[in-house]
């Protein structure tokens, strides 16, 4: 992505609550200002209510402590946290994408048609890459879309991703006339060997779990150690200032919406897998809003130019431990609706007083 | 108002367009009406089947049979599909009568919201049958406004698993209870059903206090009618009540889910956990020949010739209940391999 900008006179300010020595400004801010609460808030607050969350089921939830337990928050939560990935570095550079839930209904109804049988494409295994690749590769190129409007056409991300989220899931049910798809009614041999995102085990761990995790830590070390990472944030914090000092802001912000939809795609792919079914109405339900939530839940604001990645996997599992816990203790639906929004407000008003 | 204005000059003239005896009812003779519209006899008709939805297999097999028994019998059926979107199918309703089909048959997904476009169907000169939801009887009345209402008795079907289970489990069970969507009809009375044929108050059927003492529901959550969330939503409730020896799942899909969710975690569902529920989809049918489900109470979606036949009894002016019962059979491993396959 090009050089290191000429002038040096900005610094972006990556806020990672895990490593507070991440960003020496801040560090030597808070030293100073002594015992800064507000400060302490800011850095472990997310991973301080995480950390609560599990004392509390360790004391309070039968067999919280389990491997079972383990996996299966792990497997719940993978495919937000993909999402809210390519979310967070949207949001990194002031924008937002409502159109990954959408997005993740396209991958959904494209995988499905290329393991009908397994003639179509000469061999079932061209089959089987083209069931994984097309579907990612297409909602990658919505994702374009999404970037165009917003650099091109210069339209607010939230109109412009808007577009998408209603005509995309649309587009998905028009495909298949709103059909459910069921994968026990498809003839490709390959159907167990694409089923295995969701479904099979590497070592005991189920690969939604292991992408999950390649992905944070990929991500992370993009948005951290790498050039394109400080042009996100550079982006995200002052575009013009940004622009001035040679940082390729449009391409950037094409850039992010790509990933999103790239990640979006992966995300789609593994529901129906999980599921042995394509839903093109309910795939990415309210995905938008559950990775925007965990982004925030994990600290990064939508005001762009700061992002943290592992404190969006920190958002998003709280939320899911949250919505856990609640089951478990068989709180009823409405009630658990009402504290999972408490805790996004607790969230955005821990986020106020930082800047104040 | 502009918005309204134009959508009424749009169906007046659609209307005009279509069959102007139409319009006479709507402005002249419409008041006449204080019964539902009569049907003529004829040859062939055209009917307005407004689906709620096919995002299931459920709603698919309803399509499925209505689309042959109007093929078998030569009419001509124009549908409309609301994507599980209330608002779309009021629209969708709208046009049809607007397009002066000669008799709707149609669920209507919301009850109070589909009830004002049953008043307007028969104030356009055009009789309505509802097939598996009615509407709010506050605003629509059957016989009156629509026809009837075609469809199972869900309360019941509650209590047909309720009753099963008892059996199968000897009387003694923890069972955690996989719930609807928040809400709905059916996730309602398939509760109420269930849980009060266990509490010995079912209505016409009470069962002496105490009878059903060892039956009891350690939890019940929603698990909104799917799969996905049937897994879910199991796979946290057995982290936590880990005593569980019995499901019961409002529908076939969220058993589907729940059983995969207790396959996850090592148990083996049909020898210490019995899952029982309700649709009686082909899914469910291969589950209970596998051994993981033990029963599946029926709710029909097969609604075309019942449909059709209802249809034909009011065209020769028959006398037709308020509600046209469906009768659902019972799928266990004893009739399983007869149905397999032949299901939704």
């Amino acid at each position: 992505m090009g050089t290191e900008p000429g002038a040096g006179s900005w610094k972006p300010e990556v806020s990672e609550p895990l490593t507070p020595q991440s960003d020496p400004d801040a560090t030597r801010r808070s030293v100073a200002a002594g015992a800064d609460i507000a400060g302490l808030v800011r850095r472990y607050g997310s991973f301080g209510a995480l950390v609560l969350l599990v004392v509390y089921n360790v004391v309070f939830t039968p067999n919280f402590l389990s491997l079972g337990t383990l996996n299966a928050n792990l497997t719940q939560v993978a495919t937000i946290v993909i999402v809210a990935v390519g979310m967070t570095f949207v949001i990194a550079t002031g924008g937002v994408d409502l159109s990954v839930g959408s997005l993740m209904a396209i991958a959904a109804v494209l995988a499905p048609m290329f393991l009908v049988d397994g003639e179509q494409f000469g061999a079932p295994a061209i089959g089987l890459m083209l069931a994984i690749i097309a579907p990612i590769l297409a909602t990658t190129l919505f994702g374009a879309f999404n970037g165009a409007l917003v650099t091109i056409g210069g339209l607010q991300p939230i109109i412009a991703t808007l577009v998408l989220f209603l005509a995309g899931r649309g587009f998905a049910q028009v495909i298949v006339n709103g059909e459910l798809q069921e994968f026990r009614n498809f003839g490709s041999p390959m159907v167990p060997n694409f089923l295995f995102i969701g479904l099979g085990e590497i070592a005991g761990i189920r690969p939604q779990v292991i992408v999950m995790v390649v992905i944070v830590l990929i991500a992370a070390w993009v948005l951290r150690a790498t050039t394109f990472g400080r042009y996100v944030l550079a982006t995200g914090g002052n575009a013009s200032a940004a622009r001035l000092a040679g940082v390729p802001v449009n391409q950037v912000k094409f850039a992010v919406y790509c990933i999103s939809g790239f990640l979006a795609g992966i995300a789609g792919l593994i529901v129906i897998a999980i599921n042995r079914s394509s839903d093109p109405s309910s795939v990415g339900e309210l995905m938008e809003l559950n990775a925007i939530a965990a982004v925030v839940v994990g600290g990064t604001p939508l005001t762009g130019g700061q992002a943290t990645i592992l404190g969006t996997f920190i958002g998003a599992l709280i939320i899911q431990l949250l919505r856990f816990s609640l089951i478990a203790h068989n709180i009823p639906d409405g009630i658990t609706r009402i504290v999972i929004a408490g805790a996004i407000v607790a969230a955005v008003l821990a986020q106020r007083q930082r800047t104040s | 108002m502009i918005d309204r204005k134009v959508n009424r000059r749009s169906v007046l003239r659609l209307t005009a367009a279509g069959a102007g005896v139409v319009v006479a009812s709507r402005y002249g003779v419409g008041a006449v009406f204080a019964q539902v519209p009569p049907l003529e006899e004829k040859d062939t008709y055209t009917i307005g089947f407004a689906q709620t939805g096919l995002n299931n297999p459920w709603r698919l097999a309803e399509s499925k049979s209505m689309q042959d028994e109007a093929a078998r019998l030569g009419y001509t059926l124009v549908e409309t599909n609301a994507n599980e979107d209330t608002a779309k199918q009021i629209a969708d309703v709208a046009s049809l009568i607007a397009q002066g089909v000669d008799i709707l048959i149609f669920p209507p997904r919301e009850s109070q919201a589909l009830a004002p476009s049953v008043v307007q169907a028969k104030e356009a000169g055009i009789p309505v049958i509802l097939i598996d939801r009615d509407v709010d009887h506050e605003i629509a009345k059957p016989g009156e406004d629509y026809v009837t209402f075609i469809g199972s008795d869900f309360v019941d079907q509650g209590r047909r698993a309720a009753e099963w289970l008892v059996e199968a489990t000897g009387g003694e069970a923890k069972i955690i209870q996989l719930e609807g969507t928040t809400g709905a009809d059916p996730a309602i009375d398939r509760k109420q059903g269930f849980e009060d044929y266990l509490a010995g108050t079912f209505k016409g059927t009470p069962t002496p206090a105490g009878a059903h003492s060892g039956m009891e529901i350690i939890a019940s959550q929603t698990g909104s009618f799917t799969r996905d969330q049937g897994r879910s939503v199991m796979q946290t409730l057995l982290q936590s009540n880990p005593d569980v020896t019995a499901v019961y799942a409002h529908n076939d899909e969220m058993a589907v889910g729940a059983i995969a969710a207790l396959e996850e975690a090592g148990r083996t569902p049909g020898e210490d956990v019995i899952v029982v529920s309700i649709d009686g989809e082909n899914a469910a049918l291969d589950a209970i020949l596998d051994g993981t489900l033990g029963a599946s109470v029926e709710s029909s979606p097969f609604f075309g010739p019942i449909a059709f036949e209802t249809m034909a009894k009011y065209i020769a002016g028959e006398d037709i209940p308020d509600w046209v019962l469906v009768e659902d059979r019972f799928f266990d491993e004893s009739n399983a391999g007869e149905f397999q396959g032949k299901q939704f």
